[in-house]
């Protein structure tokens, strides 16, 4: 699965880290930081964390 | 099922159209809206769009063009027959249907009393906002907002961006006071600093306007504030005038459903229609309670998670239809501050203060009820709150009876 953040979209909304905290979280500046290596086996997850994004800043590509 | 009509195509009628076809449902669908414009996302018109950091095209919601679906734009629902199974529209046409998505969403609030023709205005829709930014563009250099909830205090910031002189009156006393009274300190804090004048504990009286044009708002207290533009930012009511004939459960103008987000029958049976599901501003569900019952959403994720779950209940049935299990979370931008919570912040009964420093304009409050968690505020202190929705979602399962699952 390779999931892809534009960070000029992204506003550090958080919504995704709070549907899939294990792969996305905010640092302390509120940017986000993505571990990839977390999502395997939760592809279901991360598309829900994909689809809660306002401005869609994330795209997940094969599962 | 092999018609399915969408009423409403904000957030949440498009969310349920994608999550439809994404089901794999190959029927007719039907997307129903009383605006001309093509679906568009609200949270941004107050912000960038209004600050000219957006644009039109910016603000339109992806994927609504890929439904496959056929489209009725600029025309409402005006009824719904549920014994025929008929959606009637304001044209006198009827929809029939096998399934049918209420998201009709809300419209702003209108002041009570009498308002000058030209200069006052209220903020839901684009519409509005084009009409807001031409008042500004067209020289208006001052406006008083009447409302500090997060459209008035998003208007405050992004006009007073624009260098337009901001006035932002609140009877209640406080700017966002459902997010608690650190937040609010923090947030009238940087309004003060960005050059807002708050006029916090009174109310308003009434308008004075010259030719049908407002030229001032009269305070409660006697103050008379002179100004050639007035925004109205007191809250929304839920688009469902239309539905007094329908025998749905109608709650203070909400579709009341139940926890699959069926739509509960009116006059005391309160009985689930299996056909009928709702989603978005509009409902008003089971599964979303405080302690003295249920609470309405009016969020941007709740519309989004709703309108995926009805439309996929609608298709499973009640039987294997999903209970709604979203922890409810918002988030608003002004003044440079970004501010989100999760839970139900306002329905507790002490706040305490667990994180950051509010002098410094951050800040988590964390909101409790009988001493358990029910909701959390960040101001700038965003990368703590997902530890907060997981000890909501804890609490959900207790009390619920359920096992946490471990995720
Ligand atoms: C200015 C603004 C800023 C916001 N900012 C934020 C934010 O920062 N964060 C956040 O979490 N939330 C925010 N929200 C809230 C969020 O946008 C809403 O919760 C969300 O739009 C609700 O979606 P909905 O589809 O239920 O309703 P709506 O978006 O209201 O869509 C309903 C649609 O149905 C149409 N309709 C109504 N009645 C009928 C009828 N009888 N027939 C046909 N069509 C009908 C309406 O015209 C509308 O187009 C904001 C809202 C506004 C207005
Ligand atoms: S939800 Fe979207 S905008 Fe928010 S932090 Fe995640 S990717 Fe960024």
């Amino acid at each position: 699965m390779k999931i892809t953040v534009d960070h000029g979209l992204c506003d550090g909304l958080g919504q995704c880290a709070l549907v899939a905290p294990e792969v996305f979280a905010l640092d302390d500046e509120e940017r986000l930081v993505v571990a990839p290596e977390a999502a395997r086996g939760s592809a279901g997850k991360v598309a829900a964390a994909a689809r809660a994004c306002p401005v869609r800043a994330i795209s997940v590509e094969g599962s | 099922m092999r018609e399915v009509v969408v009423v409403g195509a904000g957030l949440a009628g498009v969310r349920a159209g994608e999550s439809l076809r994404a089901q794999g449902f190959a029927g007719r669908l039907t997307v129903v809206s009383d605006e001309r414009e093509l679906p568009y996302d609200r949270p941004p018109l107050t912000k960038q769009l209004l600050s000219g950091t957006m644009t039109e095209a910016d603000v339109r919601l992806a994927g609504a063009e890929d439904l496959g679906a056929r489209w009725v734009r600029g025309t409402a629902a005006v009824g719904l027959d549920r014994e025929r199974r008929r959606v009637r529209l304001a044209d006198g046409a009827e929809l029939p249907y096998d399934g049918v998505v209420l998201a009709p969403g809300a419209k702003a609030r209108a002041w009570s009393g009498a308002v000058p023709r030209a200069g006052v205005l209220t903020v839901r829709g684009l519409d509005d906002v084009r009409r807001l930014r031409a008042e500004v563009d067209g020289g208006a250099r001052e406006v008083v907002i009447v409302g500090a909830g997060f459209v008035g205090v998003e208007l405050a910031s992004s006009l007073s961006g624009l260098g337009v002189r901001v006035t932002l009156v609140e009877p209640f006393g406080r700017p966002l006071r459902a997010l608690g009274g650190t937040v609010s300190g923090v947030v009238a804090e940087a309004a003060g600093r960005a050059g807002v004048v708050l006029r916090l504990g009174t109310g308003v009286r009434g308008f004075r306007d010259d030719g049908g044009r407002v030229v001032a708002v009269e305070l409660v207290d006697g103050s008379v504030l002179p100004t050639p533009l007035v925004v109205v930012a007191i809250g929304m009511v839920p688009a469902t005038d239309w539905l007094a004939e329908s025998g749905l459960a109608l709650p203070s103008g909400r579709i009341h459903c139940d926890e699959r987000l069926f739509a509960r029958s009116g006059g005391g049976s309160g009985a689930p229609d299996p056909r009928v599901v709702v989603a978005g501003d509009a409902a008003c569900c089971d599964a979303v309670r405080a302690a003295d019952g249920p609470v309405a959403l009016e969020h941007w994720s709740n519309a989004a998670a709703q309108g995926e779950l009805a439309a996929r209940n609608l298709l499973a049935g009640p039987a294997a239809a999903e209970p709604y299990d979203h922890v409810p979370s918002f988030w608003t931008t002004a003044f440079g501050l970004r501010i989100k919570s999760v839970g139900l912040p306002g329905t507790g009964d002490r706040t305490v203060a667990e994180a950051g420093d509010p002098a410094g304009g951050a800040v988590l409050e964390a909101h409790y009820r009988d001493g358990r968690l029910v909701g959390a505020v960040s101001v700038e202190q965003g990368r703590l709150l997902s530890a907060y929705a997981r000890r909501l979602r804890g609490e959900r399962m207790i009390a619920s009876g359920t096992e946490p699952s471990g995720t």
